[in-house]
């Protein structure tokens, strides 16, 4: 450990350091103007953004005795959670003030959670991510809670929790075995260690076993998915967006440093149980989702399915692999975010739209939105020019370069399927007559940086080479 | 049987006694207190593995502090049992039945195939002068600073999520505030009203009535 | 003489056990949460074993973050019940079921 060490961690202190200035902040200002914390969340946001740039260079850097990396994988991942994370900051001001939710322990433990992410992409020893990962899971159970008045979100809490910490006990304990085998924590330890064997024992491979389930609860991948219909529905909304999004791209890098940094040279393997994840994923997420009336309980199985995509680059096991689900994983976070500002700006006080019913009629009632969500909803079906399209396009074609064709085709058959449901929230959007005739009142932030985030789902569509090239980079 | 695998054997059957009590008794009150034998035979166990420090703190800070929160929560609700245990003993076979099939499985991998005194023959006792804190505590602040650094993040959260979750501001209760209370004058405290000593006579029959 | 394999049996013994709890005691959340506490254990157990074995100590300083997380970890889970609690009035998991689909 030396001064330079510190140099590498310069935006995961400045978050930290932030969450405590406004922790303090808090304790000596009246409560009438918590205005200033939603201002100082989105500083840090912005801070961190410019500080991982000026941080950013070509290379892989280790630091305080390889329990850390950065390299352009985290740079980038972290770069997107950042900015979701604003974006979804700004979608929640409204809703938390009108449901009496709008205190400062909301967005410190909102950045609380980005600093596990940010740790838990760039950990380099199992210790590491194992405490990103609790930072993160922590502060998420305790923002699932937060609404807590409300029966639903308590309960949802309590479901997040014990499935999550039996996640983690189970991560702990294939850990252990991984560590008792290789004698060390170091992921290229553990990497150097795989490598020198002819064959796996039994035991690494229980531990592998034991990590791959975690990393399916951790995802949400069938069979492991129970907890992600119910989270999504009984959180506020703008807690799951949070979850959806910012907390997808931190299990992505969860994956990506432990099972390819950590565990690649073993993908004969994992690969046969990553396939069964996937399909399974793909099946239960499109066809269960066509069955729901809930548009949370929907996004959530829209969810687990595109997780079934992700892991489909997982499968490919090759760096065009891996990058096509990086790219999978930024893009379907940032239409997520999209999706889910739209369902909490049509929210209000005392008013969840929660229901596709309440959907009905929205381009009378606001045709820009409907739009937007349009856009959104084309783009997770997957129809072209929207980015959406382009993600799924490079994952089928690393699986259809590894001579996978059935997997291909199933996935292509189910995504089909998929798309009814997404279709059929366009239909009632523009088809049927509005029930609710409330007028949507938007502040012109809401608006701006909204319509930003669903036209940016467009934009990528049209033009996806620079994010392409750049995850590929990030990858190799 | 050395002196070590009779303690050995004490102990690891203290931990599974405890454990089976744990997920199988009744009253959650009990059920605390069983963890908490767990965990005294634990740091036994771990007192065998040279672990001194490790298993000093699990009693401690676990079972001193952690249990104890246990303890005050399960009395704290006031838990109805009977509702608790509805089902539980249908659900006995298949809990168990899947314990079993795990354990078995799991068996196979741990057992001395891989990991018996061939492969890892015992280790070298430690000399009389070893610290085992003392190794740990210059692990930590030197090695291992980051994670250490994290830890407390995790703690800070821990914090602020209990007391923001659990934390209530009661309407009824009431509190001092001096500074009020110094500038308060003598005609603020008390008020003197003019009124005439006359009672109006329907007031007074409603009174009455009730 | 107490072999590697002894503990790691023992260990795998609890992990069992929790798991066993985790599906016993699916209406009764308090002892779901002691079933995590055990599971933890089995886990620390394993380390701590490992290490002695090894010979190194790595494993004991993985140990000493376990625990601390747990004790965050129980803070938080005691706090979430008792707000669960304050709105329902109950710990059983079976009348936790407001969300179906």
């Amino acid at each position: 450990m030396n001064m330079s060490d510190f140099a590498l961690i310069v935006p995961e202190i400045f978050v930290l350091t932030m969450a405590s200035v406004i922790l303090v902040i808090d304790a000596f200002l009246h409560s009438d103007r918590r205005e200033i914390f939603y201002l100082l969340a989105l500083t840090t946001l912005f801070g961190a953004i410019i500080l991982t740039w000026v941080n950013h260079f070509d290379g892989r850097a280790l630091g305080f005795n390889g329990t850390f990396v950065v390299d352009t994988m985290a740079d980038v991942l972290k770069f997107v959670i950042y900015l979701v994370t604003a974006a979804i900051f700004v979608y929640s001001r409204q809703y938390l003030k009108a449901r009496d939710l709008f205190k400062s322990e909301f967005y410190i433990l909102g950045l609380f959670a980005v600093l596990g992410m940010m740790i838990l992409i760039s950990a380099h020893s199992m210790l590491t991510v194992y405490l990103g990962l609790e930072l993160m899971s922590l502060s998420l159970y305790s923002m699932v809670a937060f609404n807590r008045n409300n029966v639903l979100s308590s309960e949802a809490a309590m479901k997040y929790f014990v499935l999550g910490g039996f996640a983690s006990g189970v991560l702990l304990y294939g850990m252990s075995l991984v560590y008792g085998v290789s004698g060390t924590l170091d992921l290229a330890g553990v990497s150097e260690y795989l490598a020198a064997q002819q064959s796996f024992s039994a035991p690494i491979l229980l531990g592998m076993v034991f990590i791959i389930v975690a990393l399916a609860f951790k995802l949400g991948a069938v069979p492991f998915h129970m907890w992600v219909p119910d989270i999504y529905h009984g959180s506020s909304s703008v807690v799951t967006a949070f979850i959806s999004t910012s907390a997808k791209l931190a299990v992505f890098g969860f994956s990506m440093r432990l099972l390819i940094e950590g565990m690649g040279i073993m993908q004969d393997s994992w690969r046969d149980i990553l396939i069964i994840l996937s399909v399974l994923s793909l099946l239960i997420g499109n066809i269960v989702a066509i069955a729901q009336t809930n548009i949370k309980r929907m996004l959530a199985y829209s969810t687990i399915s595109h997780v079934g995509f992700i892991l489909l680059g997982f499968i490919a096991a090759n760096p065009e692999g891996y990058s096509a689900a990086m790219f999978y994983t930024v893009t379907y976070a940032i239409t997520g975010a999209a999706a889910f500002g739209i369902v909490i700006l049509l929210s209000r006080e005392g008013f969840e739209a929660d229901n596709i019913d309440d959907y009905k009629g929205l381009n009378y009632r606001n045709s820009w939105y409907a739009f937007l969500m349009l856009l959104v909803m084309f783009s997770m079906a997957g129809v072209p020019p929207m980015v959406g399209f382009y993600a799924k396009l490079l994952v089928l074609k690393a699986v259809i370069g590894q001579g996978m064709y059935w997997l291909a085709i199933v996935a292509v058959l189910l995504s089909v399927v998929g798309a009814f449901y997404y279709l059929r929230v366009i239909k009632v959007m523009y088809f049927d007559g509005a029930e609710d005739r409330n007028k949507i009142i938007v502040g012109s932030g809401v608006h701006a940086v909204l319509s930003s985030n669903a036209l940016l789902a467009l934009l990528l569509g049209l033009f996806p080479g620079t994010l392409i090239s750049l995850c590929l980079t990030a990858i190799s | 049987m050395t002196f070590q695998y009779g303690l050995f054997m004490f102990f690891a059957a203290l931990v599974v006694y405890g454990a089976v009590c744990v997920i199988t008794l009744r009253n959650p009150v009990h059920a605390v207190l069983h963890l908490v034998l767990t965990f005294f035979a634990s740091a036994g166990l771990w007192m065998l593995l040279e672990a001194e420090f490790l298993a000093i703190i699990l009693v401690l800070v676990y079972v001193g502090a952690v249990m104890v929160l246990f303890l005050f929560v399960v009395m704290m609700l006031d838990i109805n049992v009977s509702e608790t245990r509805e089902g539980f003993v249908s659900y006995v076979p298949v809990g168990f039945l899947i314990g079993l099939v795990l354990l078995l499985q799991i068996r196979i991998v741990v057992g001395s195939e891989f990991f018996g005194l061939d492969q890892y023959p015992l280790p070298v006792p430690r000399p009389a002068d070893y610290s085992n804190t003392a190794e740990l505590g210059y692990l930590i602040y030197t090695v291992y600073v980051y994670p250490f650094e994290i830890a407390a993040v995790i703690l800070l959260v821990a914090i602020i999520a209990a007391i923001s979750l659990t934390m209530r501001r009661r309407p009824e209760s009431r509190k001092q505030m001096p500074d009020k209370q110094v500038k308060v004058k003598a005609d603020e405290r008390l008020k003197l009203i003019k009124m005439d000593a006359v009672v109006s006579v329907d007031k007074k029959d409603q009174g009455d009535d009730v | 003489m107490v072999a590697l394999s002894d503990y790691l049996i023992l260990g795998a013994i609890l992990f069992c056990l929790s798991i066993a709890g985790i599906f016993l005691n699916r209406k009764n959340i308090i002892v779901l949460l002691m079933s995590l506490e055990l599971l933890l254990l089995s886990a620390n157990m394993n380390f701590i074993a490992f290490s002695h074995f090894l010979g190194d100590i790595t494993g004991q300083i993985f140990v000493f973050f376990i625990l601390t997380v747990a004790a965050a970890e129980a803070a938080i889970g005691l706090a979430i019940l008792v707000v669960l609690f304050r709105n329902k009035r109950t710990i059983n998991v079976e009348q936790i079921d407001t969300m179906r689909g």
